[in-house]
């Protein structure tokens, strides 16, 4: 039921984008292969549901961002850590990290490319670029965010290393931080999987609508497009259940 | 309660003071090199103006910071950084909110080398004294404020540690609330003895619960006068004797505020 409450927005927003994209179907009077209308789109996508093309290429997808995405868990949830609680670590890396920064994911695909070709690697490595500083920023955000009282707390009852210190109250108290990190993080990985696969690919949703505009077939991108937004709320509610876990409130 | 034996340790700080130099390189003296003892056992609350270093004082006892002269010792031991011997309670209740109620008051056990089962009874013996038994399994955010320093005084007192330091505990509290924490304090304290030392704002508070009441000067902070509770517990708000021991306090107290704020010492007529 509750599923059901959060949904009513989302079916409402769609019904209004559809309603705007007809209208605007009715006043331009584009081509079909230019602009599709939406009710010839919805059939298009509800094609690439039955004959399995849709699952195959978001299964291609999905494959590239979460082994991405686990990769860069796995590196920058302990840099983070590490950067937080060491000011050495932090003096050294950080200057690294914030020059890395601003540099767009997209901006990597031709070294990519060059360095790894069009295969697999090229565009875990990519995500990995996408995925890795949300991950480090709200990592070390959510350690130096730890209230400092806890940490006497901790300290006056019992904890009297810092390794005992860490596990017991200040990775617990940085998790929902860390968490938010790695939602944001699966999220600029989704988006950026779809435009390295724009530029090099054979699968994937990316690909599916690269293919639909060498083809001139507009209704296939918008069906691709629908797909990938619909799949990036969904993955996103899945992290967001995962995270109200962690969600405990002021103390 | 036989199963843990008893025990509480002796303070004794000698000369001790306190300077913070803050990064423009001016510096603040919050404590003026300050000599108290406090026996086993016994109850002393603190009370003077803001900012005349009490918090200071007990953050050195604790173990949270260094002095910049004297020392501070609990049990003719020198403090050198916290320890779960000496527990202490805070103003804002520090409970870890990831944990229930139970597993807060269980924490200090652990590093005790106690089983499962010896740490939930005595939690659950702690959670009784304060009446929280049934919010064992709550979350800290779906308590109260008195409720969550309930947990917290139930936590420091199950790690049994030889002295308590308790930085003015009920002052984020209503009045009722207030009364209610003061009771079940005596409670919990009344049952194991242990060394106390409260710091407060509240002169009736201060008066309420301690065997010895410390009035601290302006800043930088001194010990200005040192006065003996003689009277039984538990004590009337209403009765002479408690008034005349309160108006007592009010007027060192009030010299002292009037030295903070400016003013003369007639200017503050307390009730």
């Amino acid at each position: 039921m509750q599923f059901l409450g959060h949904s009513v927005p989302y079916v409402l927003a769609l019904l209004a984008i559809g309603t705007v994209w007809q209208i605007a179907v009715w006043i331009s009077d584009a081509s079909v292969a230019i602009l599709p209308p939406p009710l010839l789109t919805l059939a298009t996508l509800w094609e690439l549901v039955v004959t399995g093309e849709l699952a195959k290429h978001t299964m291609a997808s999905l494959s590239r961002v979460v082994s991405a995405w686990g990769l860069s868990v796995l590196v920058a949830v302990p840099l983070g850590l590490l950067m937080a609680r060491s000011k050495m670590a932090e003096r050294l890396l950080d200057p690294v990290i914030e020059l890395f920064r601003p540099i767009s994911p997209l901006a990597w695909i031709p070294l990519a490319i060059l360095w790894f070709g069009i295969g697999e690697t090229g565009k875990i490595f990519i995500i990995f670029v996408a995925t890795f500083f949300p991950i480090v920023l709200n990592t070390i955000s959510g350690v130096k965010g730890v209230d400092p009282v806890l940490i006497r707390a901790g300290r006056v009852l019992g904890c009297n290393n810092e390794g005992t210190l860490f596990w017991r109250v200040i990775l617990p108290a940085a998790m929902p931080t860390i968490i938010v990190g790695l939602r944001i993080a699966f999220g600029t990985g989704w988006a950026a999987i779809i435009a390295a696969e724009l530029v090099a690919a054979q699968s994937g949703l990316g690909y599916l609508i690269a293919d639909g505009m060498e083809i001139l077939r507009s209704d296939l991108v918008m069906a691709g497009m629908i797909a990938i937004g619909v799949l990036g709320v969904l993955i996103d509610s899945i992290f967001r259940i995962i995270g109200n876990q962690y969600d405990w409130g002021p103390a | 309660m036989t199963r843990r034996d008893q025990h509480s340790k002796s303070i004794e700080v000698v000369d001790l003071g306190m300077t913070f130099r803050s990064d423009d390189g001016t510096s603040v003296k919050a404590l003026a090199p300050t000599t108290l003892e406090i026996q086993p056992g016994q109850f002393v609350a603190i009370v003077g103006p803001s900012g005349c270093g009490k918090s200071t004082l007990l953050n050195v006892l604790a173990g949270f910071l260094s002095p910049s002269e004297g020392t501070a010792s609990i049990g003719k031991e020198a403090v050198s950084g916290p320890s779960i011997d000496h527990g202490v309670v805070f103003q804002d209740y520090a409970l870890f909110p990831w944990l229930t109620v139970l597993d807060n008051v269980t924490f200090g056990l652990k590093s005790k080398g106690l089983s499962r089962s010896e740490r939930n009874e005595i939690a659950m013996h702690f959670l009784d004294v304060v009446s929280l038994r049934d919010f064992a399994d709550k979350r800290p955010r779906e308590l109260s404020g008195g409720m969550k320093q309930r947990v917290a005084i139930a936590r420091t007192f199950a790690t049994n540690p030889s002295v308590i330091l308790m930085d003015e505990p009920f002052g984020a509290l209503d009045a009722l609330t207030r009364r209610f924490l003061q009771q079940q304090l005596l409670k919990i304290w009344s049952e194991s003895r242990k060394t106390v030392l409260f710091i407060t704002h509240s002169v009736q508070e201060a008066v309420f619960l301690a065997d010895r009441i410390i009035v601290m000067t302006a800043r930088p902070g001194r010990i200005k006068s040192d006065f003996q509770i003689e009277l039984d517990h538990p004590r009337d708000f209403s009765s002479d004797a408690f008034r005349k021991i309160e108006k007592m306090v009010f007027d060192s107290l009030d010299e002292e505020l009037a030295k903070t704020f400016g003013l003369a010492p007639n200017q503050l007529q307390s009730d």
